[in-house]
């Protein structure tokens, strides 16, 4: 049986510091679950998901990347292909903040132009933990002219939300293009054991 | 006598003489070290060179080698403000003097590697508890040093403690303690104890301060956690008391071949991890053009999945015994590395009728997750493939 599993086609990437919750955030938006047990993500980690927006079936290819510095040149290479970028550090740590500036510098050198970017700081649960106030993140979200959302992977906070404003903004891009060309890509998945695609609305 | 048995016997034997013959012990180990005596962490150790193959030598090197240790940790696991040779220079030195020679210069340049180590060795192996688990040896100078010499305790974000207060009515006030998680299983241990995960913490923290040029590359956790397994759940008590200083040396050993994975300048060199790659795609090529051209076509990298199967010797592929199954393999092999890529070759080739059948996502998610299977026919295919 062939079925046409989605219009487009979307790649995202996840990138900030070590132990930010990278991989917690994917899993929660892929898997709508969490741990706190994830081992270190070494080089680079897939997840896909779709979903519907606009009436149009939208698949979400989302990598999720290694954040020590030794892993950038294999890391970086993934940049290119991307639509959007997650920009993620955690609240609870100082440090992963203020490497912000040198993730977007990151994203300069290497991503296309036009990639659509959020910031996103996590951990947002951890209150009694906070080092990085909501509105510094706002700050340098609005000095960048970038989204941002603070998130909790484990409370499931505005984590599908995040997902979804970012491949809406890449839909906006993409409309004005988008009606000349045909979704070119069809799979044929013979195996069907794929799960379900998640057509559910989200963002509402 | 039963075949397992039989085996067992042939590993003691081998293992019985004065001067133990490398070339016999190899063949033996390449098929499986028996989980039985304390037969996998003498071979590993064998095998790793930390032993020599003369039986009289071993008690002293072991001696010298684990009164070394000791040494480094005496050394370098300090606490703050505390100069590696000892001394507490109070009248010059300062948390606030940036000089070269200032032990707490050290200190905190330590900490910035000694964070990543915490956070990566409280996230080794989350699927079994060893690691969580307190051993039953604990190294006495740092677990009874009131917390200063435990490294976590470094790097532990102080936190201010709130609490909201409540004023109701007639100024009764009521103060509402905000409640500490509790839930964290890699926590620390108490006075007097510590955990595994504790133990090869110190062990990468120390190997980062002996290898400044390498020091500490996310994935080391990863290498060091099979051996330290092996080396702790040694029968042996006596072996077993010794399993972290052992557990360092045999890392150091493993890592000297390996550290190339690891180093990002020489991602491009002969030993690098692109090379290793770039090998691992080019047997493919040759022993399967259509897998190889099916993969190719969908532009499903060999960086997708193989970087992290051979900067990790497969540790993260399967579950902690299929994983030492391997390395028993690994290790025994002259050639290890070269054999390492043909388990890899053999892990794609084993699944070629699903890679042919799949979209690119599907493949993806099958190499990066790999399906659990018998470890033991991954590794005779790997065997016949040379």
């Amino acid at each position: 049986m062939a079925k046409k599993t989605y219009d487009l086609l979307f790649k995202l990437l996840l990138i900030g510091d070590s132990g930010v919750g990278k991989t917690c955030i994917l899993f929660r938006f892929s898997d709508d679950a969490f741990t706190s047990t994830f081992i270190s993500t070494i080089g680079i980690d897939f997840k896909i998901k779709t979903v519907e927006l606009r009436g149009k079936k939208i698949k979400l290819q989302i990598w999720d990347t290694a954040g020590q510095e030794r892993f950038h040149t294999i890391t970086t290479s993934y940049y290119r292909g991307a639509m959007g970028i997650m920009l993620v550090y955690d609240i609870t740590n100082e440090k992963s903040f203020e490497n912000i500036v040198k993730w977007l510098r990151n994203i300069d050198e290497h991503a296309n132009e036009d990639v659509e970017k959020m910031i996103l700081g996590n951990k947002c649960d951890m209150t009694d933990k906070r080092v990085v106030s909501k509105e510094r993140g706002e700050a340098i979200a609005r000095e960048h002219g970038i989204r941002f959302k603070e998130t909790s992977a484990k409370s499931n906070i505005n984590i599908e939300s995040a997902f979804c404003e970012l491949a809406e903004a890449i839909l906006d891009k993409t409309a004005g293009r988008e009606s000349a060309e045909n979704p070119e890509r069809v799979v044929i998945d013979r195996r069907n054991n794929e799960k379900a695609p998640a057509y559910k609305s989200c963002c509402s | 006598m039963s075949i397992f048995k039989a085996r067992v016997q042939e590993f003691e034997n081998t293992l019985a003489k004065d001067e133990i013959d490398l070339k016999a012990l190899r063949q033996l180990c390449s098929n499986g070290v028996p989980d039985v005596n304390s037969l996998r962490p003498l071979c590993w150790k064998l095998l790793l060179g930390y032993l020599g193959p003369k039986k009289e030598s071993w008690s002293s090197t072991l001696a010298k080698k684990r009164s070394l240790y000791r040494h480094f940790i005496e050394d370098l696991v300090l606490p703050p403000g505390l100069k590696e040779n000892g001394d507490k220079d109070i009248l010059c030195d300062h948390p606030l003097n940036e000089g070269p020679d200032s032990a707490w210069n050290t200190f905190f340049n330590d900490n910035e590697f000694l964070l990543q180590i915490d956070k990566d060795v409280r996230r080794l192996c989350p699927d079994i508890s060893f690691f969580q688990q307190p051993t039953e040896y604990p190294c006495d100078i740092v677990v009874n040093s009131k917390g200063e010499r435990r490294l976590h305790q470094r790097v532990v974000p102080s936190v201010l403690k709130s609490a909201n207060v409540e004023r109701k009515g007639l100024g009764v006030t009521k103060i509402n303690l905000i409640n500490k998680r509790s839930e964290e299983t890699y926590k620390a241990m108490d006075e007097g104890q510590e955990a595994h995960w504790e133990v090869v913490q110190r062990i990468l923290f120390l190997y980062a301060k002996l290898n400044p040029g390498q020091g500490y590359v996310q994935g080391m956790n990863e290498i060091v956690g099979p051996i330290y397994y092996v080396m702790a759940s040694d029968p042996d008590p006596e072996y077993r008391e010794h399993a972290e200083a052992d557990c360092f040396y045999c890392f150091t050993a493993l890592m000297a071949e390996i550290r190339d994975f690891f180093i990002k300048t020489l991602d491009d060199s002969e030993g690098g991890i692109k090379n290793m790659m770039k090998r691992l795609s080019e047997m493919l090529k040759e022993r399967d053009l259509e897998v190889y051209e099916r993969l190719k076509a969908q532009e499903l990298y060999p960086q997708y999945y193989s970087f992290r199967w051979i900067s990790l010797i497969l540790s993260q592929e399967f579950p902690l015994p299929d994983v030492v199954r391997i390395w028993d393999s690994v290790l025994a092999d002259e050639k290890r590395f070269d054999f390492l890529l043909y388990i890899c070759c053999a892990m794609i080739l084993i699944q070629r009728d699903q890679i042919l059948q799949n979209d690119f996502a599907c493949n993806v998610k099958l190499l990066q997750n790999y399906p659990p299977l018998d470890i033991n026919i991954v590794l005779t295919k790997a065997a016949s493939l040379r």
